[in-house]
């Protein structure tokens, strides 16, 4: 009995936080302990407003940019580092865990922001490096669910089999391997794109006046306008929430897969 | 027939060795096989080393090579001598130590505390918690600041409650905006993550072996100290290092709740970095020193954990 109180109380503890801004976001007004009024208003001046409405373009593009270009890093090194032996391999591996932790992204924003300032990688202030810090944040994430996902898989068995029936080396990736994988890719894409949506604190560091994201844009609303604000922050929310319901559909599919 | 096969001639170490040996391996047959496996591999690993080399590593050591620079270009340590004698960087500092401890602290003893209240829920339940608890992982620091703030700010929903509920005066409320509040709202971010941690040690954790030592007379006491505890710390150690690194560098969402005025050493190297105090040799002597704090803390964590994994072995 005390042990499902204590359920209820701790999936309240993440619920009730988060639904603050979603029932602010559509109230008219909100000043005493009950909202007031139903209204879409704050929803539509994210639309509406050429500020909020460029930067929820700058959001999404730099959220494809960062899943983009991660898939490109991470899912041959995931295959590379799969196979690689329990020797340099294996450091590598760890080495993409802690390298995070090591380098928070503070200090990689700090770092980014002054080494890139000179031609011919002017990039500091473009939108370029506002992807190139996301896919930094992301990658480590990624790198783990797709690594996890060769290993489910037994890559090297399913390999052998392949090849072992004359299937060529793109062969086995397209028609073998990266069917089986996809799950895990997907899950890392999404929590990189969920990532970027919402990063705040090295993209306030990096971005010049032209790759303003929205949470850059709800930093300033948070001082100016709480109306808009809740908008923008339960929107971040729902970007949240959705990629982690399609990442638990996912997850339950490999756990099938395995089984 | 591609390489594949070439990877039966010895374990996969070979790559590791000179090309010397593997042109020794390859007299002995199959070496076009097995230079085309190497070089595929390395080829592979090209994205990932080029990427991490050029936007992480690089990065970082210009940035220690230019902190030992003033302004103007002229070599000095002064931003590292600031860094430990000036009160401002001083404060923030020992303040971001007491920060981390803290907020790792409530982090990691509560996600401790969800975790085992986890594992002992039925699959279905129990899965339900766990998502629900990796929600915080890509929040924005904004959003939760945002949350909290409606929640628990000077007249959030909870201050206005307990405030009509006792009749008191509108000065009495909780706190957000300061340290308590802070550690509070940080929670958010690190109860869960020791969460998610922390239940996959508790899956390790064999029933089995807890019932042979009871059945074996060991006292309550003695199943906790000589069985469960071995078993836990290492996990336990290894999630409460990802907490105190998060919480040295993280800053975000203290800007959002009360700007500049607390002093914390991240929020130094932040506003060095990118506002009206501009000085980014001293913002790079800073992370250099908040990198020092975090690999001391990760090394001594992670050296306690591996010891205490063979002492209980």
């Amino acid at each position: 009995m005390i042990r499902w109180i204590l359920f209820v109380l701790l999936v309240l503890y993440i619920v009730v936080p988060l639904l603050m801004p979603v029932i602010f976001s559509f109230s008219v007004f909100w000043q005493d302990i009950l909202p007031q009024g139903f209204t879409l208003r704050w929803y539509e001046a994210i639309l509406t407003r050429p500020a909020n409405y460029e930067a929820l373009l700058v959001s999404l593009t730099v959220a494809f940019g960062a899943v983009l270009l991660n898939l490109v890093i991470t899912v041959p090194a995931a295959y590379a580092l799969n196979r690689a032996g329990p020797g340099w391999g294996q450091r590598l591996r760890e080495g993409a865990v802690i390298l995070p932790l090591l380098f928070p992204p503070l200090v990689v924003g700090t770092a980014l922001l002054q080494a890139f300032t000179r031609p011919p990688l002017a990039l500091t202030g473009t939108i370029w490096m506002v992807i190139i810090a996301h896919a930094i944040l992301g990658f480590p994430f990624m790198f783990r669910l797709v690594l996890a996902a060769f290993q489910t898989i037994d890559e090297r068995t399913l390999s052998e089999a392949a090849a072992s029936l004359g299937a060529t080396f793109w062969q086995r990736m397209r028609y073998v391997l990266i069917p089986n994988v996809m799950p895990g890719i997907l899950s890392g894409a999404l929590l990189v794109f969920a990532i970027s949506m919402g990063e705040f604190e090295v993209t306030s560091m990096v971005a010049g006046f032209t790759a303003q994201t929205l949470p850059l844009r709800l930093f300033q609303q948070i001082r100016n306008d709480m109306r808009i604000a809740s908008a923008i922050t339960a929107f971040l929310i729902y970007v949240s929430f959705l990629s982690f319901v399609l990442m638990t559909y996912l997850g339950a599919r490999m756990r099938r897969l395995r089984a | 027939m591609s390489g594949h096969r070439g990877r039966g001639l010895g374990p996969s170490p070979c790559k590791r060795r000179s090309g010397m040996t593997v042109t020794l391996r390859g007299i002995r047959g199959n070496i076009s096989q097995l230079l085309r496996l190497l070089s595929l591999e390395v080829l592979l690993l090209i994205p990932f080393i080029l990427f991490v080399g050029l936007f992480e590593i690089y990065p970082i050591l210009n940035m220690a090579y230019r902190s030992l620079f003033d302004l103007n270009g002229n070599f000095t340590l002064a931003n590292y001598i600031n860094a430990f004698t000036k009160p401002q960087f001083r404060f923030a500092i020992r303040n971001s130590l007491l920060f981390a401890t803290a907020a790792s602290l409530v982090g990691g003893i509560g996600g401790t505390f969800v975790a085992a209240l986890a594992v002992r829920l039925p699959a279905r339940w129990r899965n339900l918690l766990l998502s629900l608890y990796a929600l915080p992982m890509t929040l924005s620091g904004l959003v939760v600041a945002f949350a909290f703030i409606v929640l628990l700010g000077r007249n959030g929903i909870l201050n206005l409650l307990v405030r009509r509920a006792f009749g008191l005066p509108p000065t009495f409320y909780f706190n957000l905006y300061d340290w308590p509040g802070i550690v509070m709202v940080y929670a958010f971010f690190q109860i869960p993550l020791m969460t998610l941690s922390m239940s996959a040690v508790f899956e390790n954790l064999d029933p089995n072996l807890i019932e042979a030592a009871r059945n074996l007379g060991a006292r309550s006491w003695q199943v906790w100290r000589y069985v469960v505890i071995p078993v836990l710390l290492p996990g336990f150690l290894a999630g409460m290092s990802i907490q105190f690194a998060g919480m040295m560098g993280a800053f975000g969402t203290v800007l959002a709740l009360v700007g500049m005025a607390k002093n914390l050493l991240s929020l130094q190297i932040y506003s060095h970095s990118s506002e009206s105090t501009y000085n980014l040799p001293q913002a790079g002597a800073l992370a250099m020193v908040l990198i020092t704090i975090t690999g001391t803390a990760l090394l001594l964590l992670s050296w306690s954990a591996r010891r205490l994994a063979r002492r209980g072995a």
